[in-house]
């Protein structure tokens, strides 16, 4: 078959993309930033809380680890509003992913807080640190910058799954991209930009993160 | 690269070359012929053009067509399952040979594709629950109204709303159909019979028509080029048009009779 590329479609409805693109960044980003705290709290709740609370987190965990994104996208978009909650297209979305990245989140957090040896614990315990203390003082830092490189794999891995949430009219990079080839008629075009920019969507928080690394971590080692 | 090596390379793209020029050779009619196969892209979300039965199998007005074609061109039949973003780059993938999907025929898509004779016609309706007040175009402002990507909506919802109408892209009609079901949107734009099928499945929901966007004609398209399968499909189109075979399928699943069909 002889197709002749056409990129110049493309360039006329670069403002379109951009915005998709920037749109795509913000939400990673966002849902990032309300997963952690969430993977936090669940990965001290893990080690540290009573019982009822860890099963609950573990029930947590294991739910989304277990499930597709997609079907969690649903859940959130189309099923709640049956229960009287009804949020629009964006923060659902917004609420998938920090939701779905809270619970891997928990998984390679919990990870780092095994890898603290437990005479650290042991020896904060001794000097009077209450429970939330050590983990606040003694063990999120190091564990945070053991289970670093996992985090940020998981957050361009988030980034990527966010292509999905197009399904529920989202207006990310992906959903634009669908609309463009829907009325230009150029499928192939479209989707190869889309992939480029995600590519560099990508390796552009691959580099953020490692500074940010640097920045937190790699300075502050103890001498 | 060693001598040897380098031979055995070029004889390689040599070959290749020569593969695609005797392929390029060979239009998709007389591939279809020879295989006794044709691949008919369509659309199974979309009734009552196309859906599955209960078994699972594909079924619908546009899939009682394809099967049609495919017998009397004495071919086997496979479907190539697509959603309506897909039923285009299906095609211009080379993934199916035509598309046989109740694809309204417009102008921006024939510079993409060229259009059979239309072998059905459909309506495009803006409908939503009682309780949603729409009478007029003007009444669109600051609702929100769920169109799928890739329809002949699209193309004309956007055109006739005012500024200010809040338009929801989904990607597929079932779930531009689910957020009109759980109140995500105030209401749809869609073909008239998809309106019929959702009301009748959800009488709790009290859909009611609220405006008539476009009436249109919908044909199947094939690639660019593809002169021979055209012309054979519209020889097809004529002898069914004769015959009432199109006919008979449209009012089998429409419930309509069959409006008297345009050539170009």
């Amino acid at each position: 078959m002889n197709y002749v590329f056409h990129f110049n479609v493309v360039w006329e409805h670069w403002r379109d993309l951009a915005e998709g693109a920037w749109f795509t960044i913000r939400l990673s980003a966002l849902a990032v930033a309300m997963g952690l705290p969430i993977a936090t709290a669940c990965a001290y709740a893990k080690a540290a809380a009573p019982g009822p609370l860890r099963w609950a987190v573990t029930a947590y965990v294991e739910v989304i680890r277990n499930t597709p994104f997609l079907v969690q996208v649903f859940i959130i978009y189309f099923s709640l509003p049956a229960l009287g909650i009804r949020i629009e297209a964006n923060q659902a979305a917004l609420a998938a992913m920090a939701v779905n990245f809270g619970a891997y989140g928990t998984e390679i957090l919990r990870s780092g807080v095994e890898a603290i040896p437990h005479s650290q614990v042991d020896a904060a315990r001794a000097l009077g640190f209450s429970r939330l203390q050590v983990f606040r003082y003694v063990v999120l830092f190091q564990a945070l910058k053991v289970v670093y490189p996992a985090l940020a794999s998981q957050f361009i891995l988030l980034m990527l799954a966010s292509s999905i949430v197009s399904a529920i009219s989202a207006v990310e990079l992906t959903a634009i991209t669908n609309s463009m080839q829907s009325t230009t008629f150029r499928p192939f075009e479209f989707y190869f930009v889309a992939m480029g920019l995600y590519l560099a969507i990508a390796l552009a928080f691959r580099v953020a993160l490692g500074g940010l690394y640097w920045v937190v971590f790699a300075r502050k080692r103890p001498a | 690269m060693t001598k040897p090596l380098k031979k055995l390379a070029l004889l390689a793209i040599a070959s290749m070359l020569f593969a695609t020029t005797s392929a390029v050779a060979e239009n998709t009619l007389e591939r279809i012929l020879k295989e006794k196969k044709i691949r008919i892209a369509i659309d199974v979300a979309n009734p009552p053009f196309g859906v599955l039965d209960k078994g699972g199998q594909p079924d619908g007005s546009d899939v009682a067509v394809a099967r049609q074609l495919a017998k009397d061109l004495g071919a086997e039949v496979e479907f190539v399952q697509v959603p309506s973003t897909g039923r285009i780059p299906a095609l211009l993938a080379g993934r199916a040979d035509v598309t046989i999907a109740s694809i309204s025929v417009t102008a921006d898509r024939a510079k993409a594709v060229m259009y059979c004779n239309p072998n059905g016609a459909l309506t495009i309706t803006i409908f939503g629950p009682q309780s949603v007040n729409i009478k007029v175009p003007a009444d669109l402002v600051g609702k929100r109204i769920g169109i799928t990507r890739a329809t002949l909506e699209e193309a004309t919802v956007p055109k006739m709303a005012p500024p200010g109408t809040n338009i929801v892209w989904f990607d597929d009609l079932a779930s531009t159909v689910q957020a009109l079901l759980s109140g995500q949107v105030d209401a749809v734009a869609m073909t008239g019979f998809a309106e019929k099928t959702v009301s009748d499945a959800n009488p709790g929901k009290k859909i009611e028509n609220k405006l008539l966007v476009t009436t249109a004609f919908y044909a199947p398209i094939v690639r660019p080029g593809d002169f021979e399968l055209r012309q054979w499909i519209n020889t097809w189109i004529f002898l069914n048009t004769k015959n009432g075979t199109l006919a008979s399928i449209y009012k089998k699943y429409t419930g309509l009779d069959l409006p008297v069909l345009p050539t170009f």
